[in-house]
């Protein structure tokens, strides 16, 4: 659409961009424009995908447990590429451009894709009601909207050599206050063994209370893996490649000593800084006590049969 | 104006960042997870107090001011006040942390060097608070200040403890540690009288 509007004066010769330069009102009624053209039939249906967001309640997954208070989930966030403050993300929260997102996968598959956020939409979203445990010891009840990984990574066909997914988070160091600083080693990276990629309750997520995933949250794609440390919960991610070899987490590298591969919630293996027994619900003064496997030990304990969780921590 | 009063009004700018936090603990305004608000701002005025009580020596050393509060006075309100803000810190610890379970704090103690390197910083603090009063400088004489140069080795133990907790971001505790190591170079060389 172009704008009657004088461009906005920018310093040196950067290009604007689309939205930089087109009000916000025109935008909504552009938006407007295509529902209603939807409506009439006009356009083919993966535009519905970005006109609407639509989801619906996992009924198997609503536990009867008190949901957190939404303003705590988006103001109260550990995203270190807009500052490690836990106030800095939703403060630079506009510093991350979403815009015409894609994922790639690649690596060992039959066919490695890149898909943008239509094609992801394009899943069916659904809700789940999830624990969520940090490993700095407080947690939270929230409701996450998305798809599981599992009918993703099928969409790629991963060959017999796929043992392990790796998650790798945006780099964009010239908006990203937070990756001026080498803090972690940039881009931020997770991953998963196969089998807990594909485990149903691992969940590719794109939406929080309601809505599309806020900024803050790791918009517009992360990943919520329930049973595990929020932190291998990878956010904003923009390539998931499949792997032979077990891949090392940025906190892996920061301090191996304190950071395993596998991070499952475990109240017996307490980490150098935080014993892991209790945790505290965010708006909440005293502690509760913390489950194995955050509570999920019916659906996985049997993935890590035979192995020594102090261990492989 | 009389010298107990400038006492009480400097005590109360001194409590002033609690008396906040406690407005804000009332009108449920600590964010997300009060507790960990509670315990990082009594931490950090721990440690302000303690660097400001560090400052003394060198702002009379280069600017010889002429204090509304007496020096020592002043020094000694400060460094009371770092003993009050640990104690604080120390208390919502327990309450909160640590669910009032002596067993508990102490199995944390044994299991993570920062609680025990923080405890062991305001464990010294006790009687350099215990023997801040003149009556106490009198009786102890040349020992009073062998024993307040401790503040010294508490200071860095605060420090420390911060920066073995902080996650990955040392910038806080490094800043900390610079304004420490230049309290104490100031304290080893012969420094201009700027005024």
């Amino acid at each position: 659409m172009k704008s009657n509007l004088k461009p906005l004066i920018r310093l040196g010769n950067t290009t604007p961009k689309e939205c930089d330069v087109t009000p916000e009102a025109f935008f909504l009624n552009r938006r407007q424009f295509i529902r209603s053209a939807l409506a009439a039939g006009l356009f083919s249906s993966p535009i519905a995908a970005l006109a609407d967001f639509n989801f619906s309640p996992n009924s198997t997954y609503r536990p009867n447990l008190k949901l957190t208070d939404s303003e705590h989930a988006l103001n109260y966030n550990n995203f270190y590429e807009l500052g490690t403050d836990k106030s800095d993300p939703p403060r630079y929260a506009d510093r991350l451009i979403t815009d015409n997102w894609q994922v790639r996968i690649e690596g060992e598959c039959a066919k490695p894709q890149t898909f943008d956020m239509d094609d992801l939409l394009a899943f069916d979203q659904e809700e789940r009601i999830y624990r969520f445990r940090c490993v700095e010891g407080w947690s939270m009840v929230v409701p996450w909207i998305g798809f599981p990984l599992s009918k993703l990574l099928d969409k790629v066909e991963p060959t017999s050599k796929a043992k392990y997914v790796e998650f790798i988070s945006i780099l964009d160091r010239e908006n990203l206050p937070g990756q001026r600083f080498d803090i972690l080693n940039w881009p931020y990276r997770e991953g998963l063994r196969m089998d807990e990629a594909m485990h149903p309750l691992t969940l590719m997520t794109t939406g929080l209370y309601g809505k599309p995933l806020q900024n803050q949250n790791g918009a517009p794609i992360r990943l919520i893996v329930p049973w595990k440390y929020g932190f291998k919960s990878a956010k904003s991610i923009v390539t998931i490649r499949l792997t032979d070899k077990q891949p090392v987490s940025s906190w892996m590298a920061a301090a191996p000593s304190e950071y395993g591969f596998y991070s499952n919630v475990n109240p017996d293996v307490s980490h150098p800084r935080w014993s892991q027994a209790k945790e505290r619900p965010l708006g909440s003064f005293f502690k509760q006590k913390t489950l194995l496997f955050n509570g999920y030990a019916d659906e996985v304990a049997s993935l890590y049969k035979g192995m020594d969780l102090k261990k492989n921590y | 104006m009389p010298l107990f009063i400038k006492l009480f009004i400097v005590s109360l700018i001194c409590a002033l960042p609690a008396g906040l936090l406690t407005f804000d603990l009332l009108t449920d305004n600590l964010g997300a997870n009060p507790v960990e608000t509670l315990e990082h701002t009594t931490g950090d005025w721990t440690i302000y107090f303690l660097l400001l009580t560090l400052s003394i020596t060198p702002i009379q050393k280069l600017f010889s001011p002429k204090w509304w509060l007496p020096m020592h006075l002043t020094r000694r309100v400060l460094g009371l006040s770092a003993f009050v803000y640990a104690l604080l810190h120390l208390a919502i610890y327990f309450v909160f942390d640590m669910s009032v379970d002596l067993n508990e704090a102490l199995t944390d103690i044994a299991e993570r060097p920062f609680i025990l390197i923080g405890m062991l910083a305001l464990f010294l603090l006790i009687p350099l608070a215990i023997t801040s009063t003149q009556g106490w400088q009198r009786r102890l004489k040349r020992h009073w200040q062998t024993l307040h140069k401790l503040v010294y080795l508490i200071t860095f133990l605060g420090i420390l403890h911060y920066a073995l907790l902080v996650k990955a971001d040392l910038f806080m505790p490094l800043l900390y540690m610079t304004l420490f190591g230049i309290l104490m170079l100031m304290r080893q060389f012969k420094l201009p009288r700027l005024r």
